[in-house]
């Protein structure tokens, strides 16, 4: 069981082969090709990284702008409604105006009529009461 | 051979591979009742306690191989036939 | 009586009934020049080796920046062996240890699980009998003494003549147990890898011999999870040594 021979030494060689081989074969190409791998993995995340920021950089920006078009917007319906609510205002005044002229008109003339038609009809009275003290005076 | 060394080889083996047992059979037993332990007390710890006792009961148990080198080597090897 | 008079026959202890199932320590001797070594240790090798070679190939012979089939399995083991040496050895000076570590944990791991999973006993070799070739002492010593000339020629590396210093490090009172751990670090790493297998192949071998048929089934499993375990701490030690002999006994102390 314990016979040491020549077995050993060459083992020792065979092994010592075996990891110079394993070395070319397996360990440096392997190795490369991980590191490889993993600088393309870091290269390729802070590039998205990057185009991440960017992007939300961009959307920032474009949420600004739609902020500021829309108190824009609100803005000008706002001085718009301002404007139509005073164009009502002066035409609703305008018209009442025209119609308190023709108001005060109408009453004039209503007022002129009244007192022609009083004039007349005092007139007629006048008249009437002459007839009547002519006739009872006859 | 001599039958008394026989005799003796046959004896030694068996003790050589028993007593070398008794020890590491301690210590194994302490090593994983202490993993249960803080495995219970800290179970997201479990894959790393489990892995660190079974490289120290791997080394544990070497010892009872030691004794069982020593029972091959007098049963099949023995250096006084 | 009769079970363990077959058992202790069977496995070479007597030699007085040929009822031998269980062969430990035959080999298939070639002879080179007056010099002898074991040629099912090294067929096994030659196919383990042969095994990790291909898959190694065939894993970078086209290689993809999005990898699939053998090419993921590989750089999942890769991947895996640099974790393991970059965990024991540190971030600063791990990568010059990762082929030698790696190839010490792949090598061993599918030697030892080439010895569970392939019935080698189809294969007839006039003698012994074909199985992990770290079941053969002479591996795992190479493989452990390898792991010794690795972390001195760090040790010298890093830091020349310097590294000696480490011995007297703390007080020259214990230098003899510092020129102890040297030897005790290859023993004990050989003997727990070839114990472990051995023993695994044993236990299965004398399971099967009473129960052919299921029994060992589970026996079987715990030996494949054994035999990565071991892989897994060979691996792992040898790289801690590594880092030892790197970082010098003082600063070893301070953490």
């Amino acid at each position: 069981m314990f016979d040491f021979d020549l077995t050993l030494p060459l083992m020792m060689a065979q092994f010592v082969a075996l990891v110079y081989v394993m070395n070319i074969v397996f360990y440096k190409p392997l190795t490369k090709v991980i590191t490889d791998r993993e600088d393309y993995v870091r290269s390729n995340t802070t590039g998205a990284k990057e185009q991440l920021d960017q992007a939300n950089k961009l959307a920032e920006q474009y949420e600004q702008e739609l902020a500021d078009t829309r108190r824009q917007s609100q803005s000008t319906i706002a001085s718009a409604q301002e404007e139509a609510q005073q164009i009502a205002q002066q035409e609703i005044a305008e018209v009442q105006k025209q119609i308190q002229a023709e108001l005060q008109q109408a009453q004039q003339e209503l007022e002129q009529q009244k007192q022609s038609a009083f004039q007349t009809l005092e007139g007629q009275v006048n008249t009437l009461s002459n007839q009547i003290l002519d006739k009872l005076l006859v | 051979m001599d039958p008394l060394v026989q005799a003796a080889s046959v004896v030694a083996a068996a003790l050589a591979i028993g007593l070398a047992a008794i020890g590491p059979g301690i210590g194994q037993g302490n090593a994983s009742g202490s993993a249960v332990e803080g495995i219970a007390r800290q179970p997201e710890a479990e894959g790393k306690i489990r892995g660190t006792l079974l490289l120290t009961l791997a080394f544990m148990e070497s010892l009872t191989i030691y004794g069982l080198v020593i029972a091959l080597v007098l049963l099949f090897a023995n250096p006084f036939s | 009586m009769h079970y363990g008079s077959l058992l202790l026959d069977s496995i070479g202890f007597f030699d007085s009934l040929p009822l031998a199932k269980l062969e430990v320590g035959h080999h298939f001797y070639w002879h080179i020049g007056n010099k002898t070594v074991h040629g099912q240790v090294f067929i096994n090798t030659w196919i383990v080796i042969g095994l990790l070679l291909i898959a190694s190939i065939a894993a970078t012979r086209n290689i993809q920046r999005i990898p699939s089939g053998i090419q993921n399995l590989m750089e999942y083991a890769l991947e895996y062996v640099r974790d393991l040496t970059k965990a024991q050895i540190g971030e600063k000076e791990y990568r010059p240890w990762v082929p030698f570590v790696g190839t010490l944990f792949l090598f061993i791991f599918v030697a030892n699980w080439s010895g569970a999973l392939v019935p080698w006993k189809l294969f007839e070799i006039p003698e012994g009998e074909l199985a992990a070739p770290t079941n053969d002492i002479n591996t795992t010593v190479a493989l452990a003494l390898l792991v010794s000339l690795a972390y001195f020629f760090a040790g010298f590396r890093k830091k020349g003549l310097g590294y000696f210093a480490k011995y007297i490090e703390p007080t020259p009172v214990l230098l003899p147990i510092a020129i102890l751990e040297d030897f005790t670090k290859p023993l004990s790493l050989s003997f727990r890898l070839f114990g472990n297998i051995l023993a695994d192949e044993l236990v299965v071998a004398v399971l099967v011999l009473l129960v052919p048929l299921f029994i060992p089934l589970p026996v079987m499993m715990l030996g494949l999870f054994t035999s990565a375990i071991q892989a897994l701490v060979f691996a792992t030690l040898a790289a801690a040594y590594i880092h030892e002999a790197l970082e010098g006994h003082g600063e070893e102390e301070a953490h």
